[in-house]
């Protein structure tokens, strides 16, 4: 048996699944969160259930990615039972996509979830009336407390299976009637496709949905208020708000910063001990040689970067990343920054996936989809592709400003440039209209289970991909040394010097960021710099391309083309970087 | 009247959203139903976002699209 979930965005699908199922699916506070399809199967007494959660949607017949992605799972799938999860406390506009649900002819079940937040904030539903209207059953569920489970699985245990299912759903969102035109066939007289054109059906159900919600929700005049309700309240003032989430911000990177320097004592004298043993194990154990001195020295130097800088970075930024996201802040920041995305030509849903992405920038190029417009996201993507730093980036760069005493401050002031000027200019080449609209979520207090959830899964990436990769990478690029490859390089000594006035290492450096960004400082830190040489590269390190796996990402979103122009925009940052640092800054 | 011209505060009705527009079905899905009531509660300074109280949710709009929803004032109760 095959169920489907469909809902708008935000009503807590993802946490109904896990909460169904016992999966680890990612839930967040903002709209967004899940936008791919995910599944996951409940084993009952009498048989196995394939449940298939969706992204959000606020209407399945308008023409969207989300939209393609469900109706092409409903022709295919043919579920036995479309599972409508509605958030209790906004019924009016859940109901829309209800009645356009049951208009397919699927069996459905409503689950009016969130129903203890509805109770808190004075909202009485009328379930058996609801029933009755709707002709489906109506279920109260709460994700959080459990509420309501033990029924869903009654529900799911009885058969189904012989209940007529549509044979196929195609002709339902053909041609609704149009009210411009009401013969309406879908032709391009009205420059809205007829799938993003409201039609009188559309009407009709909005409607129907009004006057069941009047039907069927009661208000209680007495509300409790709480401390969070306040602090919402504050928040969501003009100035005062956005002062207070730019304090955040501050706070946030000095908590990060201080982290790393208060751990990194306490994680050296560990790994000290550790990197010391190992060096005099592997010299004393490998017949002598050029092998001999790669590995000794390049294993235990291979370690000291990524534990005592990444690791507490990436600890740290997934920790105040999952704080965000489950407090609801995250979105917020869209709105206050809405005014200032608009220079650099992007509306303020890119704060989401640019705020993901000083996390890890793979899933925030997956969370571009947020954005209202391809030549917006192709805009986002290249901002994230190249001036973001993520958490990785950020510890490479602390661990060559202190090594080198590189300026922090050019450094930021050079990436803050590029941000506005990339965007000034890709901004430039598509023509956009004014379409900031976002729900922004209610302000919760985090679920600590699920913050330390997400963050060992966020962090485990350290030790199955960053740490290896690094090590493998250490000894490769300290063979390369030691075998004199780089030499090769020094014919470009003049050349380096002249136009970025770094020496030819630090410029191997930056061409090994094409492999992966954070190498690179494996190279440098074994040259011998000058502050300004520093400065210099990780600035050109840091603006550049983006990784492998953001790479990949980038091709399966928004296609090889899209991807190439992006590294050609890498590249020639990257460089104009380096020479424009090279003339402006005092030698 | 239009969307963008409510003050912080004030409460309105969706009266209609102006036609040949991308947007109209994006609005109308979100909950900007002709009808529905909707209240200013902040207005970003230098042309900044509408932040609006629609039903039990919060919606965020930014000034473009604010000035396509007509809409008609609820006379202040208080007065």
């Amino acid at each position: 048996m095959t169920v489907v979930m469909i809902g708008n965005p935000n009503v807590g699908k993802s946490l109904v699944l896990n909460r169904l199922t016992g999966s680890n699916f990612i839930v967040s506070n903002y709209a967004g969160t899940s936008l791919e399809l995910s599944e996951a199967t409940l084993k009952l007494s009498n048989r196995e259930i394939k449940i298939i959660d969706t992204p959000g949607i606020y209407s399945i017949i308008s023409s969207g990615q989300d939209q393609r992605i469900i109706k092409d799972l409903l022709e295919k799938e043919k579920p036995e039972l479309i599972l409508n999860v509605l958030d209790a406390t906004n019924m009016e506009r859940n109901l829309l996509l209800s009645f356009e649900l049951k208009q397919l002819g699927f069996p459905m079940v409503i689950l009016l979830n969130q129903i203890d937040r509805a109770r808190r904030i004075g909202i009485q539903i009328q379930r058996e009336r609801l029933e009755n209207i709707m002709g489906v059953p109506v279920l109260f569920f709460s994700a959080l407390t459990g509420e309501g489970l033990m029924e869903l699985m009654e529900m799911l245990e009885m058969d189904k299976a012989q209940l007529n299912r549509p044979s196929s759903i195609e002709h339902y969102w053909k041609y609704d009637n149009c009210l411009e035109c009401p013969q309406c066939s879908g032709c391009s007289a009205c420059s809205i496709g007829s799938e993003s054109c409201l039609g009188s059906d559309d009407f009709r159900r909005a409607e129907m949905a009004r006057y069941t919600t009047q039907l069927v929700v009661h208000r209680q005049s007495k509300v409790q208020r709480y401390w969070i309700d306040r602090a919402e309240k504050v928040l969501d003032q003009p100035v005062l708000g956005t002062a207070i989430l730019l304090i955040l911000v501050f706070l946030g990177f000095y908590v990060l910063l201080k982290f790393i320097e208060l751990s990194e004592g306490p994680i050296n004298a560990l790994l000290d001990p550790v990197n010391i043993f190992i060096e005099n194990f592997l010299a004393a154990f490998l017949p002598a040689g050029m092998v001999n001195t790669i590995l000794s020295k390049a294993i235990p130097e291979g370690l000291i970067i990524p534990f005592t800088i990444i690791m507490p970075a990436m600890l740290m930024v997934s920790l105040l990343m999952s704080v965000l996201e489950d407090t609801g802040i995250l979105p917020r920041y869209s709105v206050a920054l809405e005014r200032a995305g608009r220079l650099f030509g992007v509306s303020g849903q890119a704060v989401i996936p640019l705020s993901l992405g000083f996390g890890c920038r793979t899933p925030a190029i997956l969370a571009t989809r947020l954005m209202p417009s391809m030549a917006e996201r192709f805009i986002v993507i290249t901002i994230l592709s190249i001036v973001i730093p993520c958490a990785a980036t950020i510890g490479v760069m602390a661990a060559v400003i202190s090594a080198f005493d590189a300026s922090l401050l050019v450094l930021l002031t050079t990436m803050l440039a590029v941000l506005v000027i990339l965007g000034f200019l890709t901004s430039r080449s598509i023509t956009r209209e004014e379409l900031f609209v976002y729900e922004l979520p209610p302000l919760r207090i985090p679920d600590w289970n699920n913050v330390w959830k997400k963050v060992r899964m966020r962090f485990s990436g350290f030790f199955s991909e960053v740490l290896p990769l690094l090590l493998v990478m250490n000894i490769i690029i300290r063979a390369l040394i030691e075998s004199g490859f780089f030499e090769l390089f020094y014919a470009l000594e003049s050349f380096t010097r002249s136009l970025f006035g770094i020496p030819a290492d630090a410029f191997v450096a930056v061409l090994v960021t094409m492999f992966q960004r954070y190498l690179a400082p494996l190279v440098l830190l074994n040259a011998s710099l000058t502050p300004r040489e520093a400065t210099i590269a990780i600035a050109m390190i840091s603006l550049s391309l983006p990784c492998l796996p953001v790479m990949v990402m980038t091709v399966r979103e928004i296609g090889a083309k899209g991807l190439a122009k992006i590294l050609a925009l890498g590249f020639i940052t990257s460089f104009v970087v380096g020479a424009a640092l090279n003339l402006i800054l005092p030698g | 009247m239009y969307l963008k011209d409510l003050k912080t505060g004030q409460s309105a009705t969706v009266l209609k959203i102006n036609k040949g527009h991308a947007a109209e079905r994006r609005l109308f899905e979100i909950g900007l139903v002709p009808g529905t009531r909707v209240e200013v509660l902040s207005r970003h300074p230098f042309k900044g976002p509408l932040l609006l109280q629609v039903g039990n949710s919060r919606l965020a709009l930014g000034q473009g699209i604010a000035q396509m929803v007509e809409v008609e004032l609820i006379p202040d109760q208080d007065l």
